[in-house]
């Protein structure tokens, strides 16, 4: 575990130590900005698809969203309870991140916090502000074969390519997890299979903005491939910020002990 | 534009964003039918991940004074809404409305707080019930 950590560590570094920053990117005819190497430049802070985008490169409003069930392909039999799972007063089935577990990919893509892209001719590196989480994801041929010896994990093994201007990811070996922040006042949960397969693909569609497609291949849940279309927004003026979730997180699915609250806390 | 009206009027572009779940589950924590009003003064403020707290003293008709607790928004909401720590301070006197703790505590979801001078500013996460 220290080893993956020391590489995962040296990796970002050396990503960041090479990445190009956006203000030395030049632009194009369409104002779409263009790395060294000619690709679309996606390096920057991004209000991703968790936020209503303004258009103000200071502010943004965040919602985080859920993905829409009238986009989803239809489930297979015996499997709507994969999908849904009824509100069970069990915070690690209702919602594992109300004691700072995490997000998992399919539901970090449209979290409400902003995100760091660093691209280099060779990986993608993506910081996520929510809960530290990070990707480095590899550059290489289209459609290649992941890694044979992949772990399930919560944000699983991405690799990227290129596809003309479209940034293609792709992402296997996610554990069986939440799919979104679907809620008990929804009605339940939602969740993903571990044979959940995630293909991001990513367009600029002008300096500032991008479409941002999931396509949602779950093969144990769903009959066939379904696709989300969000966007993502630049905000250069932002930094992501430190979250530290177990810094001070209270009242764990609505139990607040005396711990919690102010008998302890305000007195001090 | 005075900093306390740039304050305020980015704390109401919170108002426009639709209820969905941040981290937590404002369903799960806090009951929608039990709305809270007090009026009191600001014990404490903990500006902290992943959400923020403050607590408001409040005094009754006999002088007996009782502790309220209040979350709030993350932290980054705030701050990229323009919303900075110290718009709330030890002493204030504010009142604040939000809906009760489901489990019958002294705890409340502090989605609108009013200064003395009439100012108010919203502290609660996008996906809170929205206090009127």
């Amino acid at each position: 575990m220290r080893c993956l950590l020391i590489i995962a560590a040296g990796a970002l570094i050396a990503a960041c130590s090479t990445a190009q920053a956006p203000e030395s990117s030049a632009s194009d005819q369409q104002g779409i900005p263009r790395a060294a190497d000619g690709k679309p430049d996606f390096t920057g802070v991004w209000a991703g698809p968790g936020f209503v985008h303004t258009g103000n490169p200071d502010t943004d409003k965040p919602q985080v969203r859920l993905y829409t069930e009238a986009n989803m392909a239809p489930i297979k039999p015996g499997a709507r309870e994969r999908l849904y799972r009824p509100y069970a007063k069990n915070v690690l089935i209702d919602d594992p991140t109300a004691v700072c577990l995490p997000n998992g990919l399919t539901r970090q893509i449209p979290s409400p916090y902003a995100q760091q892209w660093i691209q280099t001719p060779t990986q993608l590196v993506i910081l996520y502000e929510y809960m530290h989480f990070f990707r480095v994801i590899p550059f290489g041929p289209p459609n290649r074969p992941h890694a044979p010896d992949v772990e399930p994990t919560y944000m699983g093994d991405s690799i990227a390519w290129w596809e003309d201007d479209t940034l293609v990811i792709d992402t296997i070996g996610l554990k069986e997890w939440m799919l979104d922040a679907y809620h008990a006042e929804d009605g339940g949960s939602r969740w993903h299979s571990d044979q959940m397969h995630v293909v991001e693909r990513l367009r600029l569609t002008d300096a500032m903005n991008a479409s941002y497609e999931v396509t949602i291949d779950d093969p144990a849940i769903f009959e066939r491939p379904w696709v989300e279309k969000w966007s993502m927004q630049r905000k250069p003026s932002w930094k992501i910020l430190e979250n530290v979730c177990e810094d001070n997180n209270r009242c764990i699915a609505g139990n607040c002990t005396p711990a919690d609250v102010q008998l302890s806390s305000a007195s001090q | 534009m005075t900093r306390a009206r740039m304050t305020c009027a980015a704390a109401c572009a919170l108002l426009t964003a639709l209820p969905a779940a941040a981290h937590h589950s404002f369903a799960t924590e806090y009951d929608r039918t039990k709305p809270v009003s007090v009026t009191g003064t600001v014990r404490k403020v903990e500006w902290r991940n992943p959400h923020i707290w403050f607590y408001v003293d409040v005094k009754d008709d006999r002088g007996r004074v009782t502790t309220w607790g209040f979350s709030g928004a993350p932290p980054a909401f705030l701050q990229r809404q323009g919303i900075p720590s110290s718009v709330l301070k030890v002493g204030d006197t504010v009142r604040v409305d939000g809906f009760r703790a489901r489990d019958g505590s002294n705890n409340a979801s502090g989605g609108k707080v009013t200064f003395a001078d009439g100012r108010s500013v919203f502290t609660a996460s996008p996906e809170d019930v929205r206090p009127n």
